[in-house]
């Protein structure tokens, strides 16, 4: 713009509900017909077709799936409508199926990308059985599965037909990350939350065996070392150095991990009934796409470019990038370098707000 | 902070900032933002704001929820 600052189109998606009537008393849900696998439950359990992305949500407002819906796919299909179980449950009177995407144009002074990540895809990672062996995981998955408001309700179990609680887990780590054939670069948080999944597991369940399989397990953080000990010496996990090259599985879905044990040169063979993967992060495709838009840089990697002198500004002036967009990063780390993009947009924009 | 607004009609600039992505960094950033009175346009393509941090069960090293 031409004092400065950037104009742009927004495109404000229909939620099909009036957020100023929702309540988020979730009587629509309980009627909605429609069961759509739960990608927030990395697809493990099962939503409805107009739902809440997760349980705690804001805004704590539902959002109708057009895609799923009985009743948009009938009207799209050029058919007689359908079904509108939510509209008649709704005491609010909340359910507004004439609601249409919106182009809302906004004009700020600055921007921050906190695109965050995506996962690398572990089944293009063919040799650990991902997709195939019904008991290997990955971390996300392992999360949800722990978590009580997850899709067994944090009862932990194998994925394949027996349903049985895992006696033996393995969490295996750098999958598609220090990898030439997939991320070069490391993660920077798996180490420490395979730890952490470990060290919860070992909590619920005190008789279930834990090893983690790393080449160097990064503890780099404020008391992150002394969380790794804690974790051998009080929880008891054992910590294998060593890359799992394949994974088999048995007749009664158990996997059988073919690695070499760094430190005593052997090549060995053990069973685990369940192998959770710490998959590679990337940076998010939305990023990528948003890079065109505003015509800002990224490295080769698809992280926003940013001069190691000032990481937080992006290559477009009034740009400035935080959170794994920039470059992997933990939670902690997040916190306090999106504090200091803000303060870089914040310089751009006090001035005039001074001024009002 | 030098260059921050110099090259910029400071006070014709729009005083607001988009932050784009609505998980823990652009939660952060909008949160900081309007504690200076700045107004934040948080723009998130999923239904809810939190990211992937909203899908963790617990986060090291108190063994808090994550959300």
């Amino acid at each position: 713009m031409k004092d400065g600052g950037f104009e742009m189109s927004v495109l404000k998606k229909a939620r099909y509900v009036d957020a100023t009537k929702c309540t988020a008393c979730g009587a629509c849900v309980e009627k909605c017909p429609t069961k759509v696998d739960n990608a927030f439950d990395m697809n493990l359990g099962k939503r409805k077709a107009i739902y809440m992305y997760f349980a705690q949500g804001i805004p704590a407002v539902m959002t109708i799936d057009p895609e799923k819906c009985i009743y948009h796919k009938r009207i799209a299909a050029g058919k007689k409508p359908a079904c509108q179980n939510c509209m008649k449950a709704c005491q609010a009177g909340a359910v507004d199926f004439e609601q249409k995407d919106e182009e809302v144009k906004i004009q700020v002074g600055s921007v921050i990308v906190a695109t965050g990540l995506d996962l690398v895809d572990a089944k293009s990672l063919g040799s650990y059985g991902y997709g195939r062996y019904k008991n290997v995981i990955t971390a996300l998955e392992y999360e949800r599965l722990m978590s009580a408001a997850g899709p067994t309700s944090g009862h932990l179990k194998r994925l394949s037909k027996d349903e049985a609680d895992p006696k033996k887990i393995a969490f295996l780590q750098c999958v598609g990350s220090r990898d030439l054939r997939h991320n070069k670069y490391c993660s920077s948080v798996c180490c420490m939350h395979s730890i952490k999944e470990a060290i919860l597991t070992r909590d619920h369940y005190p008789d279930t065996e834990v090893s983690i399989f790393y080449m160097d397990l990064r503890a780099v953080g404020k008391w992150f070392h002394k969380y790794r000990r804690r974790g051998e010496e009080e929880y008891g996990i054992r910590y294998v150095k060593g890359r799992v090259s394949h994974i088999d599985e048995d007749k009664d879905s158990n996997l059988v991990l073919h690695y070499e044990e760094v430190t005593s040169d052997k090549i060995a063979k053990e069973t685990f009934d369940m192998v959770v993967l710490a998959t590679g992060l990337r940076p998010s495709k939305g990023g990528e796409e948003l890079s065109k838009i505003f015509g800002f840089e990224l490295d080769e990697y698809g992280f926003v470019k940013t001069d190691p002198l000032e990481p937080l500004d992006t290559t477009v002036d009034g740009i400035y990038v935080a959170g794994y967009a920039q470059s992997p990063k933990d939670i902690p780390e997040t916190v306090a370098q999106t504090s200091g993009a803000a303060q870089r947009a914040a310089g751009k924009v006090l001035g005039a707000v001074a001024a009002r | 902070m030098a260059s921050a607004a110099s090259t910029l009609n400071e006070t014709a600039v729009p005083p607001a900032v988009a932050v784009i992505g609505g998980g823990i960094a652009g939660i952060q950033a909008s949160l900081d933002l309007a504690d200076m009175g700045v107004k934040v346009y948080l723009i998130e393509k999923k239904p809810s704001i939190g990211g992937v941090m909203a899908q963790l069960d617990k986060t090291f090293p108190t063994n808090d929820c994550a959300v």
